[in-house]
C-alpha cells in the first residue's frame, strides 16, 4: 500500500512527460519568451531557428516574428521527440553504417554566420491571390457642395496575383440625391442659378494593385493587418440635369456617360476574409449641364434647346465599408 | 397602452436582449481563445519597437487645403509643435496662416460674372435683378467673401496605433495612426454687420471686417517615418463653426429666422463643417529615439 503512491506518482509523471516534450519542441511561448532558449533548441536541428532570433531583432514584428520562431522550434521538438524513445538510435546508425553518422562540430555550426533572408514583413497575413474579393459599401460625394449623392455600393474584385485584380463594381444613387438647401439660397441672393445634377447609377470595370501592406499594434496590445491599394478603370454613369432655370418646361431623362475612375483604398483585416474598407475614388466624365437661358414660347418645350455648356466633371466618392474573400481559407505558399 | 402593443413590445424586448447576449457572448469568446491558446500568451504584442515619440519634441511645417469650400479655397501655411509625453500621448499646438493664398470656386467665378454683366454702363441700373440683390452683391463679389486668416489650435493627441508599412516589398516604413482634439481660435475675414440700427445700410456696403470664432477641432492622422528623426504626415481635421461665407443676407426674418431681412447680421452666419487636409513634414528632437524592451 505504501508504494502505491510512489507508483501512481511515476504513472503520472509518464503520463505528463510525452505531453511536456511535445510543448517544449512546439516551443512557441517559449520562443517568444526567451529568445536564448529558442537559440539552444535550434542548435540542434538548422536554419529554420533563424525567425526566432528575429523575434528579438525585428521591432514591431514581434507576434509574426515570434510565431514564426514557434514553428520552427516545432520542428526541432516534432524530430527530438521521434528519436529521445529510442534511446540510443544515432549511436545504432553509427555502428551499422559509419559513413552516415553525423559528425558535427557544434562550436562551429554555431560560430557559423547565418545568413537566412528575413522579411521585413513577415508573412502577408491575408493572400488575396485566387481569391473573389466581395465589397459592400456606402459611399458619399466629398466635393459636390451643391447636390449630394450618396449611394450603396457593390464591387467584386478576382486577384490574379497576390497584388493585381480585375474587378466590378457598381452603385445606385437614384433615390439619395439630395438637392442642398445652399443652392436655393445662392439664387434667392445673388439670382444666378447654378445648373445642377443628379445621378442615377455607375458601373465600371476596373483593376486593382495592392502596392502596400502592413500591420498595426493596437494600444501595444493587439496586432491587425491593413493593406493600401490604388483603383482604376473605365465604365459608365448614367445622370441627368435637375431643371433649375425653367423647371415648369424642362423634364430630362437619365443618360449614360462614359466614365473613367481612379482612387485610393485601406483595408483593415479582422480576420483572413473578412476587413473593413475604406477608399476614395473619383470618377470623371463629361456632363451636359442645363442651358441658362429659357426658350421662349414654343422654343422652350423643344429638347434640342434645354441642353447647355459640356463640363469635365468630378465626382469624388469617399467609400465606407466591408470586404469578404472567398473561399474563406488558403494556402500559404510564399517564403516566410 | 394594449394586450398586442404590450406583446409586441416584449418581444423586441426579447429580441433586443438576445441579439446583446449573442454579441457578448462572441467577444467573450474571442478573448478567450487568445487568453487560452495562444500560443503568445503573456508575451507583449510588440518587442523592441523603435519609441519615435516618446519624450521628443515634434515639430511639424504643414501645408493644409480646405475642402469643400462654396465659394474660396484657402491654402493655409503653419506648422505643428507637439511634445510627445509617452509614445502615445502628446500635447502642443497647430498654428497656420490662410490669408496669402486663397483660390475662387466656379460658383464665385459664374455668380461674379453674372454680377459684372448686371453692372455694364449699357444694363439698367434699376433693373429687378439690381434691386433685389443690392443687399447682397458689390461691385466685386470676391472682394466681400469670408476668408480664414490665421488658426491656432492648442491640442491633445493619442496615438494608439503603431505599426509598419511594406511598399512594393522593397520600402519598409514605421507609421502610427493618431487621433486629436482641442479648442481652435480661427481668425476671420467676414462681411461687416449693416442694416440694423446704427449700422450703415447695406446697399453700397459690402466691407468686411475682421472677428475671431472659436471652434473645437479634430481630426485624424497617419505618420511614415523616413528615419530616426523625421517622417511624412498626413492629416485630416474638421474644423466646425458658423460663418457668413459669401456675405449674403439669407436669415433674419420669418418662421425660425428663415429669410432674408435686408440685413447683414449675425444670423447670416451659418454652420460649416469646415474640414481640411494637411500634409506636413516632422522633425524629432532629440535626433535619436529610444527602443522598447
Amino acid at each position: 500500500m505504501k508504494s502505491s503512491p510512489i507508483g501512481l506518482l511515476v504513472a503520472v509523471a509518464l503520463g505528463i512527460f510525452p505531453a511536456q516534450s511535445w510543448a517544449a519542441g512546439k516551443g512557441k511561448a517559449a520562443a517568444a519568451k526567451d529568445s536564448k532558449g529558442a537559440a539552444a533548441a535550434s542548435a540542434t536541428v538548422d536554419a529554420d531557428a533563424a525567425p526566432a532570433a528575429d523575434a528579438t531583432t525585428t521591432p514591431a514584428a514581434g507576434a509574426d516574428a515570434a510565431a514564426a520562431g514557434g514553428d520552427a522550434a516545432g520542428d526541432t521538438g516534432d524530430e527530438g521527440g521521434s528519436e529521445t524513445p529510442g534511446g540510443s538510435g544515432l549511436e545504432d546508425i553509427c555502428k551499422i553504417d559509419p559513413a552516415a553518422c553525423p559528425n558535427l562540430d557544434m562550436d562551429k555550426e554555431a560560430a557559423r554566420p547565418l545568413k537566412e533572408q528575413i522579411f521585413a514583413v513577415q508573412q502577408a497575413y491575408a493572400l488575396r491571390v485566387r481569391r473573389l474579393e466581395l465589397q459592400l459599401g456606402w459611399s458619399f460625394s466629398l466635393n459636390d457642395q451643391f447636390v449630394s449623392h450618396p449611394a450603396p455600393v457593390l464591387a467584386l474584385n478576382y486577384y490574379i496575383t497576390n497584388v493585381l485584380a480585375i474587378g466590378l463594381n457598381g452603385a445606385y444613387y437614384a433615390p439619395f440625391n439630395v438637392d442642398k438647401s445652399f443652392n436655393g439660397q445662392v439664387r434667392r441672393a445673388a439670382r444666378v442659378s447654378v445648373p445642377l445634377t443628379e445621378y442615377q447609377w455607375a458601373a465600371a470595370l476596373n483593376f486593382t494593385y495592392v502596392p502596400a501592406y502592413g500591420k498595426f499594434a493596437g494600444f501595444g496590445d493587439f496586432i491587425f493587418h491593413y493593406d493600401a491599394y490604388v483603383v482604376g478603370g473605365v465604365g459608365a454613369i448614367s445622370v441627368r440635369p435637375i431643371p433649375v432655370i425653367d423647371p415648369d418646361n424642362r423634364n430630362f431623362s437619365f443618360e449614360p456617360k462614359l466614365a473613367f475612375n481612379a482612387g485610393i483604398g485601406l483595408r483593415i483585416f479582422f480576420n483572413r476574409w473578412f476587413a473593413a474598407v475604406m477608399e476614395v475614388r473619383d470618377y470623371v466624365f463629361n456632363d451636359k449641364l442645363e442651358n441658362l437661358t429659357p426658350g421662349v414660347g414654343a422654343q422652350a418645350s423643344n429638347k434640342a434647346t434645354w441642353y447647355g455648356e459640356t463640363s469635365l466633371t468630378n465626382n469624388v466618392q469617399a467609400q465606407v465599408g466591408a470586404a469578404i474573400f472567398l473561399p474563406f481559407s488558403f494556402d500559404y505558399r510564399l517564403p516566410k | 397602452m394594449t394586450t398586442t402593443k404590450q406583446k409586441t413590445f416584449k418581444r423586441l424586448v426579447s429580441v433586443l436582449a438576445a441579439a446583446l447576449a449573442l454579441f457578448a457572448f462572441t467577444e467573450h469568446a474571442q478573448a478567450q481563445q487568445i487568453l487560452l491558446t495562444g500560443p503568445l500568451a503573456g508575451a507583449p504584442a510588440v518587442r523592441k519597437l523603435r519609441l519615435h515619440r516618446q519624450g521628443r519634441f515634434e515639430f511639424a511645417p504643414a501645408v493644409s487645403f480646405t475642402l469643400l469650400d462654396e465659394y474660396q479655397r484657402t491654402i493655409l501655411l503653419g506648422a505643428r509643435l507637439n511634445y510627445n509625453f509617452t509614445d502615445w500621448l502628446a500635447f502642443g499646438a497647430w498654428g497656420a496662416l490662410g490669408s496669402a493664398i486663397r483660390i475662387p470656386t466656379y460658383l464665385t467665378d459664374q455668380v461674379q460674372a453674372v454680377n459684372a454683366s448686371r453692372r455694364t454702363p449699357a444694363a439698367d441700373p434699376n433693373s429687378l435683378d439690381r434691386r433685389l440683390t443690392a443687399v447682397n452683391l458689390g461691385p466685386d463679389f470676391k472682394k466681400q467673401l469670408a476668408g480664414i486668416d490665421w488658426v491656432v489650435a492648442p491640442q491633445l493627441t493619442a496615438v494608439p496605433f503603431r505599426g509598419k508599412l511594406a511598399l512594393f516589398q522593397s520600402i519598409y516604413l514605421d507609421t502610427d495612426l493618431y487621433f486629436f482634439g482641442g479648442p481652435a481660435f480661427v481668425g476671420l475675414t467676414e462681411r461687416k454687420n449693416c442694416g440694423s440700427a446704427g449700422e450703415a445700410s447695406c446697399a453700397g456696403n459690402y466691407d468686411t471686417t475682421q472677428r475671431m470664432a472659436i471652434a473645437p477641432t479634430f481630426g485624424l492622422g497617419f505618420t511614415f517615418y523616413i528615419n530616426k528623426w523625421s517622417a511624412l504626415g498626413f492629416e485630416y481635421r474638421g474644423l466646425p463653426f458658423s460663418w457668413n461665407t459669401g456675405g449674403f443676407d439669407t436669415a433674419g426674418s420669418g418662421k425660425d429666422k428663415k429669410f432674408p431681412d435686408n440685413k447683414i447680421t449675425n444670423d447670416d452666419r451659418q454652420f460649416n463643417f469646415n474640414q481640411l487636409l494637411t500634409v506636413s513634414y516632422n522633425i524629432y528632437l532629440p535626433f535619436q529615439y529610444r527602443v522598447s524592451e
